[in-house]
């Protein structure tokens, strides 16, 4: 389905991308698929870029937490609705103090996803006025729910009761399966 | 918890005994779908499994809907509405917990935004176990309940009224506040 000039035009951004910003890896994926590593710096410019290029629909922006490297990995997923080709731009930011700047003047769409990120793993972005208003928890008084260091199960154990039950149904079944020694009551 | 102070809620008299026997064959089930259950309920409701041969259909709104089923797993977000929308419906009503995450978190028993045990926060009739519940798992908990409702035992409406303050002490200790704030309504 894609055509050679299709192929020739994506080489022509890859090796553009790589004269013009500096610091900027590729990495092919998939025939369909590269990955574009950038320094914070140089985002936003790499997305404008690529924009104009016609990888103008924003799929999605969201967040990976690296915590033993102390980075959020932000990522921007672009795609050509012209040759079906997908672009994953990222970056990293500081786990401690993480700041970053909005892409709504590119996509306005973006602000939701700004949004989303900042309420799921609490990484501002400068510009978005909105940035800190809650969209999906409501009443959230804790640490953003999909660092790495939160403990689900503690939050859950603490603000919802779980029902209790007469008998330890699941050492029973480790009983008749036979991976514990012990005794059935009842 | 439901013998408490000196009104017995299983008492009635002659009339409500009469209501219950024309209740139980004439049911509105509220058109709410909080979870992946849901999905059992179009073939229930449809032509091969046929709902409506029990009297039970569909009902668009909480004012004049009889059955509240709440199908699956419930964020705490839903329970809001779940709440809200229980209030607003007219006695007789009854509820029924639809599946393992409503008996005890199921899967999702260690996750931040779903609660453990529905009958902590409204008073559950009749609970069908399973993840999913096939059709005919619905069709025996509805025959199920039209019994209690002759025989007097799906008091759960009763139960909130009694042991209203226990109930609004439990919510409020899971969700801070029932009332709803909603950026886009307000």
């Amino acid at each position: 389905m894609m055509s050679s000039t299709n192929n020739i035009g994506l080489e022509e951004i890859l090796s553009s991308l790589n004269q013009l910003f500096e610091g900027v890896s590729t990495e092919k994926v998939d025939p369909r698929q590269y990955k574009i590593i950038t320094p914070p710096e140089k985002t936003i410019p790499v997305l404008e870029f690529l924009k104009e290029k016609g990888y103008s629909h924003l799929s999605i922006l969201t967040c990976i937490d690296w915590i033993a490297e102390k980075k959020f990995e932000l990522v921007y997923i672009l795609f050509n609705w012209g040759t079906g080709v997908t672009f994953v731009v990222s970056t990293y930011v500081n786990r401690d103090n993480p700041i970053f700047y909005t892409v709504k003047h590119i996509w306005p769409t973006a602000e939701y996803y700004e949004r989303d990120v900042h309420e799921f793993f609490g990484v501002k972005f400068e510009g978005n006025e909105n940035c800190e208003k809650p969209l999906i928890l409501e009443l959230w008084n804790d640490l953003p729910p999909l660092r790495k260091d939160f403990d689900p199960l503690e939050y859950s154990k603490k603000h919802y009761p779980d029902r209790e039950y007469q008998k330890d149904a699941i050492h029973e079944a480790r009983i008749i399966r036979g991976d514990v020694r012990g005794e059935i009551d009842g | 918890m439901s013998n408490r102070g000196n009104v017995k809620i299983d008492e009635r008299t002659v009339w409500e005994k009469i209501a219950d026997q024309l209740r139980s064959r004439s049911m509105w089930m509220l058109h709410y779908c909080t979870g992946c259950g849901a999905v059992e309920l179009p073939p229930s409701m449809t032509s091969r499994f046929d709902l409506e041969r029990f009297g039970i259909g569909p009902m668009a709104t909480p004012r004049q809907a009889d059955i509240f089923l709440i199908t699956g797993y419930l964020s705490v977000k839903t329970l809001r509405r779940v709440i809200y929308t229980y209030e607003k419906m007219p006695d007789p009503k009854y509820v029924i917990g639809f599946g393992s995450c409503t008996i005890n978190g199921g899967i999702y028993y260690d996750s931040y935004a779903t609660i453990n045990r529905l009958d902590y926060y409204i008073p559950v009739d009749l609970y069908i176990a399973g993840c999913m519940p096939r059709p005919e798992a619905i069709f025996e908990a509805f025959t199920k309940l039209m019994e209690m409702i002759r025989k007097g035992e799906a008091n759960g409406w009763k139960r909130y009224k009694e042991n209203y303050e226990w109930y609004k002490q439990n919510q409020l200790r899971s969700l801070g506040e029932v009332i709803i704030h909603d950026e886009f309504h307000e």
